[in-house]
Order: C-alpha cells, then sequence, then structure tokens
C-alpha cells in the first residue's frame, strides 16, 4: 500500500480579472466595474504590437494584453480616428484584459470603446518589466498543476519536512510534539502542493482547516491558539518527505545513509526518508537530527560520505603498516584519570 | 480497488456529526479508504480531512476503498451516505 496517495493533478482552468486587482500587480481598474468577471484562461502575457499596427493573423487574443511604452506611445503618434481604428482592431476580438505598465492612462475614447466590448483596462504603477515579471510569477502560480495528499508539513530547522504514512501511524503527534520543541506547523491532515517554477514544491494547507488538528482521543485542536504564532507558519517549500512506516523486520532500511532516495511529485524529486517506528522510539528527535542531517548536506558535507572515505583510508593505512594497532581515539591519556 | 460515487443527502450536509459518523466507521475496516472532491483527496479516517471536504447536500463524491476488506468497506460507507447520517432529508 502506497503511504503517500496523492490525487493526479489539478489544475486551474481559469480565473477572473477581479483576482488581478487583488494580487501582486497593484493593479486598478480604469473602467470600473467592465469586465471584471471576464475569465483569464492562459498564464502567458501578450503585448499586441504588431495586432495594433493590423497584423492580427497569430493574435493571441485570449491572453492578458500588456500595452507598455511601445503599444502607448504607438497609439499616442496616431491621429485619433487612426488610433480608435487601431485600438478598435484589438477590441474587435475577445480580449479579457489590457494591462497598461507605468500608470499609463488611455484617452478617454479608447476606454468607452474597451467598456462597449466589454474588456477590463487595468493600470499598474510598474515598469513593464516589472508587471511582465509580477504578472507572469502570479499567473503561474495560478495555474500551477496542485495535489493534496494526507501527511503533516511542518518546519523543522527552515527544512519544509512533510510527514506521510498510513491513518493513526501518529504523523499528527510528531508534528505537535516538533511544534512543542519550537518548530512549526505548516498543516496537518491535508497539504495542498503546488508546483512553483521547474523544481520546487511549495506547500500549505486549506483555508479552512489552517492550524487546526485532531490529536486522537482528544479531539480538534488549534495550534495556533495555542501555542502562538511563532508556531505557525503559511507556507514553505517542500524539501525532505518522510514516510513512516509500521517496522518491519522483512523490510531493508537504510543503514549507511549513502543511498539517497527520492520521490516523485508532479515531476519534482524531493530526497524522502522511510522511517520505520516502533514503540519507545522518538521519532520527533530523529526527525530534528533528519532535517540538521539535510541542512549539513545542503551545506556539503555528508557525513555517511566522510565516515565510508576514512574508512577506506584507515583499510590503506592498515594494509602498508604491519605493525599493532591501537583503536582508541586518544593513545596516551596524559595522566588525565577523569 | 473499488471506486464509486457517493451523494450527500441529508439536508445539513456533512457537518461536524456526520463527520464524525464516517470517520468512526471508516476506521473500523482496513481498507485505505478516500474520498475525493474537486481534485481534493481526503482520507476518509481523519475527521478533519472529512470535515474539510465541506459537502452540502447534494454534493458527489468519489469513494475509493482499496484493502482486505474493500466490498464491506463501501458498501457500509454508502450506506450510511445513503440514510443522510439519520438527519433530516
Amino acid at each position: 500500500m502506497p503511504s503517500l496517495r496523492a490525487s493526479p493533478p489539478v489544475f486551474k482552468e481559469s480565473i477572473t480579472v477581479r483576482e488581478l486587482l487583488t494580487g501582486p500587480v497593484h493593479v486598478r481598474a480604469l473602467t470600473g466595474e467592465v469586465g471584471l468577471d471576464n475569465s483569464i484562461t492562459d498564464k502567458s502575457l501578450h503585448r499586441p504590437q504588431l495586432a495594433l499596427a493590423g497584423y492580427t493573423e497569430f493574435f493571441t487574443y485570449y491572453r492578458v494584453q500588456l500595452f507598455g511604452n511601445t503599444e502607448f506611445f504607438y497609439l499616442k503618434s496616431l491621429s485619433p480616428e487612426r488610433r480608435a481604428e487601431a485600438f478598435a482592431r484589438i477590441c474587435s476580438f475577445n480580449v479579457p484584459v489590457i494591462v497598461c505598465a507605468n500608470d499609463h492612462v488611455l484617452e478617454p475614447d479608447l476606454l468607452q470603446l474597451a467598456e462597449e466590448k466589454g474588456i477590463a483596462v487595468l493600470a499598474t504603477p510598474f515598469d513593464t518589466t516589472k508587471t511582465i515579471y509580477l504578472l507572469s510569477e502570479y499567473l503561474d502560480d495560478q495555474f500551477t498543476a496542485q495535489i493534496s495528499v494526507h501527511g503533516s508539513f511542518v518546519d523543522v530547522y527552515g527544512v519544509g519536512m512533510l510527514f506521510t504514512g498510513s491513518s493513526g501511524i501518529g504523523k499528527s503527534e510528531i508534528a505537535l510534539d516538533l511544534v512543542e520543541r519550537g518548530h512549526r506547523l505548516v498543516a496537518d491532515d491535508i497539504v495542498v502542493l503546488t508546483k512553483k517554477r521547474e523544481s520546487i514544491l511549495m506547500g500549505t494547507g486549506t483555508s479552512l482547516v489552517k492550524h487546526f488538528m485532531e490529536i486522537r482521543g482528544l479531539g480538534v485542536i488549534d495550534v495556533r491558539e495555542m501555542f502562538g504564532i511563532r508556531s505557525i507558519r503559511f507556507q514553505k517549500r517542500c524539501e525532505l518527505i518522510v514516510e513512516l512506516e509500521v517496522y518491519d523486520e522483512k523490510r531493508e532500511y537504510n543503514r549507511t545513509g549513502l543511498d539517497e532516495s527520492t520521490m516523485d511529485l508532479m515531476g519534482v524529486e524531493i530526497p524522502s526518508v522511510k522511517l520505520p517506528i516502533f514503540p519507545g522510539k522518538n521519532v520527533t528527535v530523529i526527525s530534528e537530527t533528519i532535517a540538521l542531517n539535510y541542512l549539513l548536506r545542503t551545506y556539503g558535507y555528508n557525513a555517511s560520505k566522510v565516515f565510508s572515505d576514512r574508512l577506506q583510508e584507515e583499510i590503506q593505512r592498515r594494509r602498508n603498516t604491519k605493525g599493532s594497532v591501537d583503536q582508541r581515539t586518544v593513545t596516551y591519556f596524559q595522566s588525565d584519570d577523569e | 480497488m473499488i471506486t464509486t460515487i457517493v451523494r450527500v443527502h441529508n439536508r445539513a450536509g456533512v457537518h461536524t456529526r456526520p463527520a464524525a459518523m464516517l470517520v468512526k466507521l471508516a476506521a473500523q475496516y482496513k481498507s485505505e479508504i478516500y474520498l475525493v472532491r474537486d481534485g481534493f483527496n481526503i482520507n476518509a479516517k481523519s475527521i478533519i480531512g472529512v470535515m474539510t471536504l465541506a459537502a452540502e447536500q447534494g454534493c458527489e463524491l468519489e469513494l475509493i476503498v482499496e484493502g482486505p476488506d474493500e466490498t464491506d468497506a463501501a458498501s457500509a460507507i454508502a450506506k450510511l451516505f445513503n440514510s443522510g447520517f439519520g438527519e433530516q432529508m
């Protein structure tokens, strides 16, 4: 039985123009309520320079249309009639929204044209490059693949650790224990994972559950209320997966740490550790150790590798020197009787 | 593996009490039991999970059961949904 059953990734099919208003691009509507419920279905942007100039063959009208300096000053350079004609050309397509960078405000007659066609026109104070960056990142996030998994997600020493395992194995209890030791809970029970750019997985909880958690025998508790603001966070990059399972003596577990295993989630490889649990085992301390070991490895120190190299050297040394071997760390105790 | 659709019949939807009934029932079986809504895959043995669905009257959920007692588990859960959790329909 797989311990991590993730539903197939879901994708948002559309967002409304209205959602842009509360996004990070700081846009304001120039056309009032017009077109705010239009849907944006594509995460790419389009700069409609050629469409304004008359070439509409491959016009990707369904995308967010971005007016930078080029578009704005091109329109400004035209006579009022030709300007209206150029603008009406793109308005004749089913454009969801036009975003003007640099707080450029289109002429009133152009805004009226857009209003008549139900196209929202927004303005942002950012320059074109910044707008492209912010909008692309926002849209990328909105349209990214998303899955939900059953587990607990905790920030341990800054490492995002996802605990998985079958129901009742004690994921929530481990998360609670970690919180008690000063680590921060991101989500319990349902963890929503989204892919960011190509190789990053971000995890968060659901808006309904937030930082509530169920402890068997006790019921539902609110971690934020109980442990305070320092015990929680809203999102964290998922960097490690800890698969908890009941100890099975027939199974082989990693003993040296030289073989690193990973788990594929939406095409992102996340390092994973299979952790057998049995009564009396302090999983919390082991979890902290896993996090610290991960940090050491990230910063270039791999204990398994260092130990293995050391062993090789020792074998080599013994082959070369045929004398007696002292195994103690310190060979002479300097009258230290303590 | 059994995959079927269950529907919420009771007027109040799957609020705290029905959720607790569902979780208690699911926990009696060895099988892994999942409910899916809008791409959200939740474990039916988890009360927080079931409540997250915020399943209202008329809503349809996908039930996935996998394990040694999957047939019994699937029919018992379907029956519970059909009974409207003993509440007003």
